[in-house]
């Protein structure tokens, strides 16, 4: 147990952790330098492409020390985002230290803050590693500064380092066995091993990765899930080497794999703790909690077509992510879809571009929603996340809606406008923390439905991206809600209605007209673009009609190229929606329901 | 079809390629001229030997490009002598030469007429020195005058100046001044052309990046409406979307032929070719173009047999942009369509109640205003079906 180091890497986007991660593999011959592929962890397009991680990959790796020994080190991969908040903390629990990469020019960042205290609340040995150390605008001694003043951490123990170039990387081994502790436990005592990721193979079924706290894990034993109780025959342990690795044991201390049976991932959870059933621990270790959906949105192909590959694509996705749900929906602008579930804003973008990218499906999401509770004069209770469920207002008593408790960090000097958009958004409750010099987290309560809508874009636009945001729910709490609809000609687009907070309505309605009278192309006759409540019109937008669409050359032959163009207009003309006898364009849906982004 | 087929070749050399353009255009020194007329006679005596020989009877004959000026006038005579050596062409000929005002001097002008060169179309594009720089143009603002000036009196049937429309920020006035200083010239024919910026070009890029800001539709649609009225107004009624002539006669009845669905074919890179259902067309490129041939095969990039529905599409299209407009009858015949369904006539109506659309005699004839959104109307009346 000496000779094991469960570490992870902590840092802010595009600081270097991938690249870093890629040369400690290297350097301890993971992988073979021919087969090797840059940031080899990432193994998702989105990831590489985005440069964040999702789905944190573990690997183990044999690195020979200067004192002669060989260590056996886990390296522990996090993702980078609140929605997976859940899956850092389990990854954070497996590790007793943590890289903390800093870039030598950006210097500490919001997420570098958060993800340090995070490793420190579970008590995590840090080592700073300032990377990008070759950048002609690398600033080391003011990024130590940094380190020591924002984070409180001390500066003269951060290594210098280039993953891209290769240099430091011996002294972040060296650092990983000298200054890490090594994990504590057990191999004898009874069983104790935390599920912190899963992975989903077609042959094997599910492959639970896990950190052994207490006992040992064997072949043949039989095993029991603390929280769901659920039992399984362990058919084989092992260790990640990139590929998975068989081997005898994993005894306490070691993060290895195990194959039970498990047919789909939705039979177990991350978080569970695995015990053995003849022997079980006392307790289940802490950290479990269930994953359960709290933003929901309507999936619809862009080609009805397509509606059997999305069923297809959706069941297949949910084979590993437990936590997305999907059930039927229609809507008579988009035609069938599902009504998913998911961890939240992130979460379901990951769905959504998978589906994309793995399936090839183009697809249109509507506006994400919360789920709302409400009581009827009648006595009936009621759950509603789909705007079109929404029943009748004069029916209705009382409406609830989540809250949630945010928690921002940010540089002291954004608090005054991080406060007001706290409070645009419905924050009460405010509280600071002074954290490091200069450093604040301010809480606030505030409904999650208005963190769902542009808030993370305005955040970072606020604090420059210095912001970082992270959430727990709380309860629900009583909310005035009305629902919005959305006409083009006096006609409703089911597709677009939503269910906002009555403050909340105006605003919302009319940023919807604005940009339908954005992406809805010019049509033969004036448009208007009407946001309503029940009968009461609040907000409008108009088009106006289109003057001229004919192009002055059309010769030298080359008619077909013009004929071409026709029909691909004829096309898309076939492929909009059509609301009364307006033509939307898909495209249209796509800027208006993708308006929490930038784009 | 009674109506003998047209011939077009493509010259692709430029002195420089104007921003706007999206032909095939290259800027190609003498050499490379040399070798692309050699490369020309080489398609036209495949055509000849190839016995097919689907298009006889030629009775125009266009050089465009590109700028085909570019080619001296013992050049052209080279290619010329080969067409009729080799093609089947009428024996009088309505031949057309595209001409930058740089090229033309009055010797040029005298081979050019003795060549059998009866329209001579000169790419003026502006007057306002200005607005030729903004285009890309080399000539200056008073070398498209004199241009015209010595063009007319070099004996040519036809002169015509192509000018360009709608550039961003032109004033109505300033458009117009342009156009009065064209008409001072008294040629027989103009092709006005509001300014379409393309992807791919110069100007697409610059479009992209937010420096150019084309013309807002509304004031397109104005322009173009102003355009059409002043000049029938002067004499110079329009006769399709961008054309526009002092008769009937000095009409181009080479590029009618693409507009009716007469035969052509196209030589020369990236020139198009048209007989019956059957559309191919060269290589783009003149490299690729002059490797097929070198090898002795005729450079086609690719063809395509026309359906009953492109057919009508194009018949649509192209009908629309004409005052000629459509034939209804001829629609139904040849085309199989049918504007008096009870859902086209609906759309018919519309057309006509809008001030879209006249009916003239047996023939469905945009209004100005309809010619502005001629793609609209062709995609109306063809309907959701098929």
């Amino acid at each position: 147990m000496d000779h094991i180091r469960n570490f992870c890497i902590i840092a802010h986007i595009d600081h270097g952790k991938s690249t870093l991660a890629d040369r400690l593999i290297q350097a301890c011959h993971g992988v073979e330098d021919r087969k090797f592929r840059d940031q080899i962890l990432d193994s998702m397009d989105i990831e590489r492409e985005r440069g964040i991680t999702i789905k944190s990959n573990t690997v183990t790796l044999n690195y020979d020390a200067k004192d002669g020994k060989r260590y056996q080190l886990n390296l522990i991969d996090t993702p980078g985002h609140v929605d997976f908040s859940h899956e850092v903390r389990r990854s954070l629990m497996s590790c007793e230290g943590a890289l903390m990469v800093v870039d030598a020019s950006q210097g500490v960042e919001a997420q570098t803050v958060a993800n340090l205290y995070l490793a420190l609340e579970y008590d995590l040995e840090i080592v700073p590693v300032i990377n990008k150390i070759d950048l002609p605008s690398a600033d080391v001694d003011r990024v130590a500064e940094e380190i020591d003043e924002d984070l409180g951490l001390d500066p003269f123990g951060a290594i210098h380092a280039s993953a891209k170039k290769g240099i430091g990387i011996d002294d972040v081994l060296e650092a990983i066995v000298t200054r890490l502790p090594a994990p504590k436990g057990d191999p004898a005592a009874p069983l104790q091993a935390l599920i912190f990721d899963a992975q989903y193979d077609i042959y094997r079924g599910v492959v639970l990765i896990v950190r052994v706290k207490e006992g040992t894990l064997r072949p043949g034993s039989e095993i029991s899930l603390m929280h769901s109780g659920k039992e399984f025959d362990v058919e084989e342990v092992g260790l990640l080497q990139l590929e998975r690795v068989e081997a005898k044991e994993l005894k306490a201390g070691s993060v290895g794999y195990v194959i039970a049976g498990i047919k789909t991932v939705r039979d177990i959870a991350i978080g569970d703790t695995i015990t053995e059933a003849e022997r079980p621990a006392p307790e289940p270790l802490p950290g479990y909690k269930e994953a359960r959906p709290v933003v929901f949105s309507s999936i619809y192909p862009m080609s009805s077509d397509d509606y059997e590959d999305l069923t297809k694509a959706l069941d297949k996705l949910a084979l590993n992510d437990a936590a997305l749900t999907y059930e039927k929906d229609s809507s008579s602008a988009l035609g069938f879809g599902f009504r998913c579930g998911f961890l939240g804003l992130l979460h379901l973008d990951v769905v959504q571009e998978r589906l994309k990218r793995e399936y090839g499906l183009s697809l249109l999401l509507s506006a994400p929603s919360v789920k709302y509770k409400i009581l009827l004069e009648d006595g009936e209770r009621l759950e509603i996340e789909n705007p079109m469920f929404f029943p009748d207002p004069t029916h209705i008593k009382t409406c609830w809606e989540p809250f949630i408790k945010a928690s921002i960090m940010m540089p002291e000097r954004y608090i005054g406008a991080v406060m007001d958009l706290c409070r645009e958004r419905r924050g009460g409750k405010t509280g600071f923390n002074y954290l490091a010099v200069g450093r604040v987290e301010l809480t606030s309560q505030m409904p999650l439905a208005e963190v769902l809508f542009d808030f993370y874009d305005r955040l970072k636009t606020i604090t420059q991206g210095y912001g970082s945001f992270d959430y727990e729910v709380l309860d629900y709490r009583e909310a005035d809600l009305v629902k919005v609809d959305i006409l083009v000609n006096d006609e409703p687009v089911d597709a677009l209605a939503q269910l906002v907070h009555r403050d909340k309505a105006r605003q919302r309605a009319l940023h919807y007209c604005e940009r339908l009278a954005e992406t809805i192309p010019k049509q033969q006759f004036k448009i208007a673009i009407q946001g309503a409540i029940g009968g009461k019109i609040i907000a409008r937008a108009t088009i106006n009609a289109f003057r001229k669409d004919v192009t002055a050359k059309c010769y030298g032959g080359d008619i077909s190229r013009k004929r071409k163009l026709l029909e691909k207009q004829r096309e898309g003309k076939k492929r909009m929606k059509m609301v009364g006898a307006v033509e939307i364009p898909q495209a249209a849906f796509v800027a208006v329901l993708r308006s929490d982004k930038d784009s | 079809m009674s109506v003998p087929p047209g011939l077009y070749l493509h010259v692709p050399f430029c002195a420089t390629v104007c921003p706007y353009c999206d032909f095939a255009v290259l800027v190609g020194d003498r050499g490379r001229r040399e070798r692309f007329v050699e490369s020309l006679i080489d398609e036209v005596r495949l055509h000849g030997t190839d016995g097919s020989a689907t298009l006889q009877g030629f009775d125009t004959i266009y050089f465009g490009g590109g700028t085909p000026s570019m080619l001296e006038p013992a050049q052209l005579e080279l290619i010329l002598t080969s067409l009729t050596a080799e093609l089947a062409i009428t024996a009088d000929p309505w031949t057309f030469l595209e001409a930058n005002p740089e090229d033309v001097t009055e010797e040029r002008l005298s081979a050019w007429a003795d060549l059998g060169v009866r329209t001579l179309s000169l790419g003026v594009q502006s007057f306002d020195p200005d607005e030729l720089r903004f285009l890309g143009r080399s000539h200056g603002s008073g070398e498209g005058s004199r241009a015209v000036e010595l063009a007319m009196d070099a004996g040519f049937t036809s002169v015509s100046l192509d000018l360009i429309y709608g550039l961003p920020g032109q004033t109505e006035g300033a458009w117009r001044r342009t156009l009065e200083t064209a008409l001072a010239l008294a040629p027989d024919h103009l092709s006005c052309y509001e300014l379409t910026i393309h992807e791919g070009t110069a100007f697409g890029v610059r479009k992209r990046r937010g420096e150019l800001i084309e013309m807002r539709d509304e004031d397109q649609a104005d322009r173009f409406l102003f355009t059409h009225r002043f000049l029938a107004d002067h004499g110079y009624p329009g006769y399709e979307v961008s054309n526009f002539a002092r008769s009937e006669a000095h009409r181009s009845r080479h590029n009618q032929k693409y507009w009716d669905h007469t035969p052509y074919l196209g030589l020369g890179p990236s020139a198009h070719s048209f007989a019956g259902r059957r559309r191919w067309w060269n290589q783009r490129s003149l490299g690729p173009w002059q490797r097929r041939l070198d090898s002795g095969e005729l450079p086609v990039a690719a063809s395509e047999e026309l359906s009953d529905a492109d057919l009508a599409l194009e018949r649509l299209m192209l009908g629309l942009r004409t005052y000629a407009g459509v034939d209804i009858d001829l629609l139904r015949s040849r085309y199989g369509l049918d504007l008096e369904s009870p859902e086209r006539a609906a759309t018919v109506d519309s057309l006509l109640a809008r001030g879209l659309a006249r009916i003239e005699g047996a023939s469905l004839v945009p209004t100005p205003s309809g010619l502005v959104v001629a793609d609209t109307l062709a995609l109306d009346l063809l309907g959701e079906v098929g």
